[in-house]
This record gives structure tokens, C-alpha cells and sequence, in this order.
């Protein structure tokens, strides 16, 4: 979960896996992901119990409404291959 | 059953230390701050830390290595608030939500890029990207989520 100055940066990268073609995300979709309700929260006394429970929803409606419903990005099994 | 109303204590007394110092709290202060005997603090801090599994403590040790956002044991994604580097976030993405947790100041993220070490910096404010340079950053997934990718989703 890192950071690059632009894709051909990322692919250059020593430990980049052929797989993680699909694991590119702009900076704007970035900070939406990481910018759900939730996170707005983490100063409450009640994060934890309160907040906390929400993000997995949060993070999966994110990230299906910027079209990263594969798998890989849901944390999903892959399907079996035949 | 941990009482939740102690964990909510405990997770924002550990949130706050890394905020105002950058690092966070041992358990033996954890458990003073929270007005409970030392003995009781390799507990609690166990106990908050099965509450929020994306943070870990470094193996082997009951000191906290990751808190997300922020990290205690320094990573390369540096954080700059009011001028001053004190804080390290988890990882890239991570780096994006650490805005939050200094409501209506600038929150510069510096990293080197991983292919070419030349520095990838973002700044953001409540939330919104204000500085990206270059301006072409992007994002990587690197082992995608859930356990069965094998890899430590964080990297």
C-alpha cells in the first residue's frame, strides 16, 4: 500500500507483482477510501465502539462505487480456476 | 469480555499520545493514564489491540509498532504538521486518512518513491488534497486485500 510518482514508477518497482496491475488507485479515490465517515471519527471518545464497526461497510460501498469490485480489492477469495 | 467503555478509553488515550508526541504510550503508562494498576496494563493493551487488528505490536515485544493511522516505529511515509516531522504513517494509503486527526491543519506527507527514491509529497487539509507533486501520484495495492493474498496487506 504504497505511494509512487506515477504508474511506470510502480511497475518498475523491484517487488511488483504482475497480479497488482489492478492495484492502482488515484490520489483523489485514495483519500476518498481513506476519508469515509468513520475516519472522521477517530478523535471520539467513542471510535472504537461506535465508528470503528462501520469501516469494513463503508470501505466495501467506497469501493464499489469507484468500481474496484474485484476480489483482490474486496478481500475476497478468488474464484476457483478450472 | 473487555469492558468497552475501558477499550474506548484506552484506544483514544493511545490515539492522543500519537498524535501530540508521535510515538505511542508503553502499557505501564497506558494503564496509569487509565487510573488502573501497572500489573493490569500488558492486559489492556492486548486487549485493545485484538480490537483493532490493523495496528500490531512489533513481534515478540508488548511495545506498539503500528496504530493507524500512524506508526510508532518509523516508516517511510513521514509526516509533517505546523512545520514539524513527528509522526509516521502505516503505509501510503494510510497516510491519506492521517488528515483527520489534525482537523484544520496542513498534513504533508513525504515519502521517497520506491522505484527511483525521488520524493512523492501530498499535502492535504480536512480531508482535501491541496499539493501533490509531482502531480501524478498514484496509489498501489501491492498484494491486494483479505488473508488469502498471503502477504502482509500492508506492504
Amino acid at each position: 500500500m504504497n505511494l509512487f510518482r506515477a504508474e511506470e514508477h510502480a511497475r518498475r518497482w523491484s517487488r511488483f507483482e504482475p497480479r497488482s496491475e489492478e492495484g492502482f488507485i488515484t490520489l483523489a479515490d485514495l483519500a476518498g477510501f481513506f476519508g469515509t465517515e468513520s475516519r472522521r471519527h477517530m478523535l471520539d471518545a467513542d471510535y472504537l465502539s461506535t465508528w470503528y464497526p462501520r469501516r469494513a461497510a463503508e470501505r466495501r460501498a467506497y469501493l464499489e462505487r469507484i468500481g474496484k469490485t474485484s476480489p483482490f480489492w474486496m478481500g475476497t477469495p478468488d474464484p476457483p480456476t478450472s | 469480555m473487555p469492558d468497552a467503555q475501558l477499550m474506548d478509553r484506552a484506544f483514544q488515550r493511545i490515539m492522543r499520545s500519537l498524535v501530540d508526541t508521535g510515538r505511542a504510550p508503553h502499557y505501564a503508562e497506558l494503564a496509569r493514564a487509565l487510573a488502573r494498576p501497572a500489573e493490569d496494563g500488558p492486559a489492556l493493551l492486548h486487549d485493545v489491540m485484538q480490537a483493532y487488528p490493523i495496528g500490531w505490536l512489533h513481534p515478540e515485544t508488548d511495545y506498539i509498532a503500528s496504530f493507524p493511522p500512524l506508526n510508532s516505529l518509523p516508516t517511510q511515509y513521514r509526516i509533517t504538521v505546523r512545520g514539524e516531522q513527528r509522526w509516521f504513517a502505516q503505509c501510503g494509503f494510510e497516510a491519506t486518512s492521517v488528515t483527520w486527526l489534525f482537523p484544520g491543519e496542513t498534513v504533508r506527507i513525504d515519502a521517497p518513491c520506491l522505484d527511483c527514491g525521488d520524493p512523492v509529497t501530498v499535502e492535504m487539509r480536512d480531508g482535501r488534497i491541496t499539493w501533490a507533486d509531482p502531480p501524478g501520484v498514484v496509489g498501489h495495492l501491492a498484494f491486494g486485500f483479505g488473508a488469502s493474498r498471503g502477504r502482509s496487506y500492508y506492504l
